[in-house]
């Protein structure tokens, strides 16, 4: 496995999404589970609906927005924001 | 036959009826149906008959209520059959599904209206342990820790204890055959596993031809103890014969292939009840093919005695002073096919002995 | 017709041998038991509810038995039973009225899956409704009470309906659950309010049941708007606080509090995001009655 593996959202999700104010709630219709997401996981998860990415690249895509630092710190952040995703079967290693 | 005379069997037969129903008629129908356990599938029956809006707003909520909790259901069985067909592919294995998972995956009929507590599937029994240890790298584990409970399992069963999803909950039965080792017939289940078809698109996700689902769910209903779903058991397999029945070739099919399986007895319980009770259409070849098979009269006129009552819901309204003894006689029946005689008692007294643990 | 035309030896009678058809709500529950103190439960706090014997359907048919056998003289039981079937364990006899009306509930929040069901109270006051959803203890049902003998309406103290169509809240009006403490503050809190027998040693501790006004009895065909979701935490000595809840974190809030939320899947999702999206969302820590009334009536309803 490479060290900065590509993640895809699960092909087989499908998502309902509604946000107020900076928190997003997610409805997963592949696995009934409701999460609860702050802006940069909510970020995160269209960015990987739209293109399989890793966490590295996904640092430098959401930072701006945030407009900090993708530094290791925020890197190691997206990381967990991944694992999280990873546990609940919201994304998968990409095949690409 | 009595089972025949209730009308939750009465509106299965003829859907059509229903509109005409006055709300006293509602009352007693939407309790037999719950306690058949066919609420949802009345309501998918109307629906498909476009004739749900007809239907009585009161008497209604309760059909659509049962309709929500079987949609919610079938979604997440389908979950289940994803992460299953997952979990096998990383020993080359198709998930051969059965029972109402089977229907469900390959859109049958059955499967409108009906809940399925746990997902059945079919694994050739050379690759048993391969299966168990792949099941359980994907997070399932055997709900049975008493050593006597797997030893029975392994011993004596066509599955294997039932496994637990840790995360989800969700039971998982894992056959290798469709009836006990210790039953007195023994279907060969190879040929059933040679036999299965795809459920879909997806190859990797069987289920049983459909000869042999039909065989399999008569073989169920016959040789299953507990017949509080008797009439849901049924109206599956009235849907299935149905639907299945429309191919011209599927009638002599199934007669040689309940030969070659030795299941022509089950079968013959199956379609005779089915059509009593239910009226399922029976072409007559098959009637006739059936007469060779057809155990001695006294023995059906005892059989009609029993089941007649068994089938009917579990609800006062359709119940008489004999009853409840039909229902224990076919329990002990059903354990008789199942096991031979010294096992039973075994068994019985085993579970005699620990159920106030359990309880 | 209602419960009130009949004495309390017809009340009996009729319990005992055909059952009598209670119209709560949108449903009709059929209620058999030849339990005397059940039938005084029913004669008091079900005195306004009108009887639907002729309507031929009921939702639910209950009863509640008390099984004759040696239990009878030693510690007598009682049973709930729903169409013929035993849902829960046997309770003490004295217990039959409060297993009733927890039997009830579970009638609805199992079975009415037409409606998205909360465990919340719900009150309504000049056509905007309050939801307050509670885990045990936080006072939850003290406060309905209390709003209720101040004008609100009581739509229900346990199970909030939401219908699918419109999301209107649904009203189930039933006698409010009171427990420990909280039936001395009500009796102090409103002297005129009627409380039925306090029973001892429950699963929940001491409970009684406050009868329901009438007005809200009568008022079963209206549906009410939401307006507020109003999480309560009951504080022994603390100041009255209402501070704003963020919406997505009320949402999560909900869901828990949801008896069939996954149920509904989908529609579930949308249902509870569009109650969330038109309501004012907060949590109130309380301690004095008085001044958590104050602050219900100062409630302005959400800009639309």
């Amino acid at each position: 496995m490479p060290l900065n593996p590509k993640w895809q959202v699960a092909d087989e999700n499908e998502f309902l999404l509604r946000s107020w104010d900076d928190e997003f709630v997610v409805y997963n219709g592949a696995t009934g589970d409701t999460h609860l997401l702050g802006l940069v996981a909510a970020q995160v998860m269209l960015k990987l609906q739209q293109t399989p990415t890793d966490a590295v690249s996904l640092a430098e895509w959401v930072a701006p927005l945030q407009q900090i630092e993708p530094d290791d710190e925020f890197v190691l952040f997206i990381e967990q924001i991944l694992t999280n995703f990873d546990s609940l079967g919201i994304i998968e290693h990409s095949r690409l | 036959m009595k089972a025949a005379y209730s009308l939750v069997a009465q509106v299965l037969r003829h859907p059509e009826t229903a509109v005409l129903l006055g709300l006293a008629e509602w009352d007693l129908l939407i309790r037999q149906a719950r306690h058949a356990d066919l609420l949802a599938r009345i309501y998918a029956m109307l629906d498909e008959q476009g004739l749900i809006d007809s239907i009585p707003a009161k008497p209604r909520a309760h059909l659509e209520s049962a309709d929500t909790v079987v949609k919610r259901h079938a979604q997440a069985i389908r979950r289940e059959v994803h992460c299953l067909r997952k979990a096998l592919a990383t020993i080359d294995l198709p998930v051969i599904l059965l029972k109402g998972a089977a229907y469900l995956m390959a859109d049958l009929p059955p499967a409108r209206g009906r809940i399925f507590s746990d997902v059945d599937i079919l694994v050739p029994k050379g690759h048993l342990n391969q299966v168990e240890a792949a099941l359980r790298l994907h997070g399932w584990a055997s709900s049975h820790h008493d050593a006597y409970d797997q030893r029975y399992y392994r011993i004596w069963m066509h599955e294997l204890p039932p496994m637990m999803h840790l995360k989800r909950q969700s039971v998982l039965d894992v056959h290798h055959n469709i009836l006990p080792e210790s039953a007195r017939v023994h279907p060969d289940p190879r040929k059933l596993i040679e036999a299965a078809v795809p459920a879909g698109e997806d190859q990797s996700v069987k289920v049983l031809a459909p000869v042999d689902m039909v065989l399999h769910s008569a073989t169920h209903l016959f040789h299953e103890g507990e017949l509080e779903h008797g009439l849901r058991d049924l109206a599956d397999m009235d849907s299935l014969l149905r639907y299945f029945g429309e191919s011209p070739s599927f009638w002599s099919a199934l007669m040689s292939r309940a030969q070659e399986l030795e299941l022509t007895r089950p079968l013959f319980y199956a379609l005779r009840y089915a059509n009593l009770v239910l009226g399922t259409p029976i072409p007559e070849s098959a009637t006739i093919n059936q007469t060779v098979v057809r155990p001695h009269w006294s023995l059906v006129a005892v059989m009609d005695a029993l089941y007649g009552r068994a089938l009917a819901p579990v609800h006062p309204s359709c119940s008489d002073w004999l009853t409840g003894t039909a229902r224990w006689l076919l329990y002990v029946r059903a354990h008789w096919l199942r096991m031979s005689p010294w096992l039973l008692v075994h068994h019985l007294f085993h579970k005699a002995f620990l159920s106030p643990k359990h309880s | 017709m209602n419960v009130s035309a009949l004495t309390p030896s017809e009340l009996r009678s009729r319990l005992k041998e055909a059952g009598i058809f209670l119209q709560i709500g949108a449903f009709v529950i059929h209620v058999k038991t030849s339990i005397r103190s059940v039938a005084e439960g029913i004669g008091l706090l079900y005195a306004d509810y009108p009887l639907a014997e002729d309507v031929g359907f009921a939702d639910f048919h209950v009863r509640l038995i008390s099984p004759g056998n040696l239990r009878r003289w030693f510690r007598p039981q009682v049973l709930f039973s729903f169409d013929g079937r035993i849902p829960f364990k046997p309770l003490p006899l004295d217990q039959a009225f409060p297993m009733l009306e927890w039997g009830m509930n579970w009638c609805v929040s199992g079975h009415a899956h037409q409606y998205l069901i909360l465990h919340a109270a719900v009150m309504e006051k000049q056509g905007g409704s309050v939801i307050m959803p509670a885990p045990p203890g936080a006072g939850k049902s003290t406060l309905c009470a209390a709003l209720v003998n101040r004008e609100w309406r009581l739509l229900s103290d346990e199970l909030a309906l939401i219908d699918k169509a419109d999301n209107a809240l649904v009203p189930l009006c039933r006698p409010v659950s009171l427990k420990n403490e909280s039936i001395h503050v009500i009796r102090k809190f409103e002297p005129d309010a009627v409380l039925g027998r306090e029973v001892r040693d429950t699963m929940k501790g001491t409970v009684a049941h406050m009868k329901p006004p009438a007005e809200s009895v009568a008022q079963r065909h209206v549906t009410a708007r939401p307006a507020w979701i109003v999480f309560p935490k009951y504080q022994p000595g603390a100041p009255t606080r209402l501070e704003p809840q963020p919406k997505a974190r009320a949402f999560m809030h909900m869901v828990e509090s949801a008896f069939n939320y996954s149920l509904l899947g989908p529609q579930g999702f949308q249902m509870m995001a569009n109650l969330v999206d038109a309501c004012d969302c907060y949590e109130f820590t309380y301690s004095n009655l008085d001044e958590a009334v104050a602050v219900f009536a100062d409630l302005k309803l959400p800009a639309p």
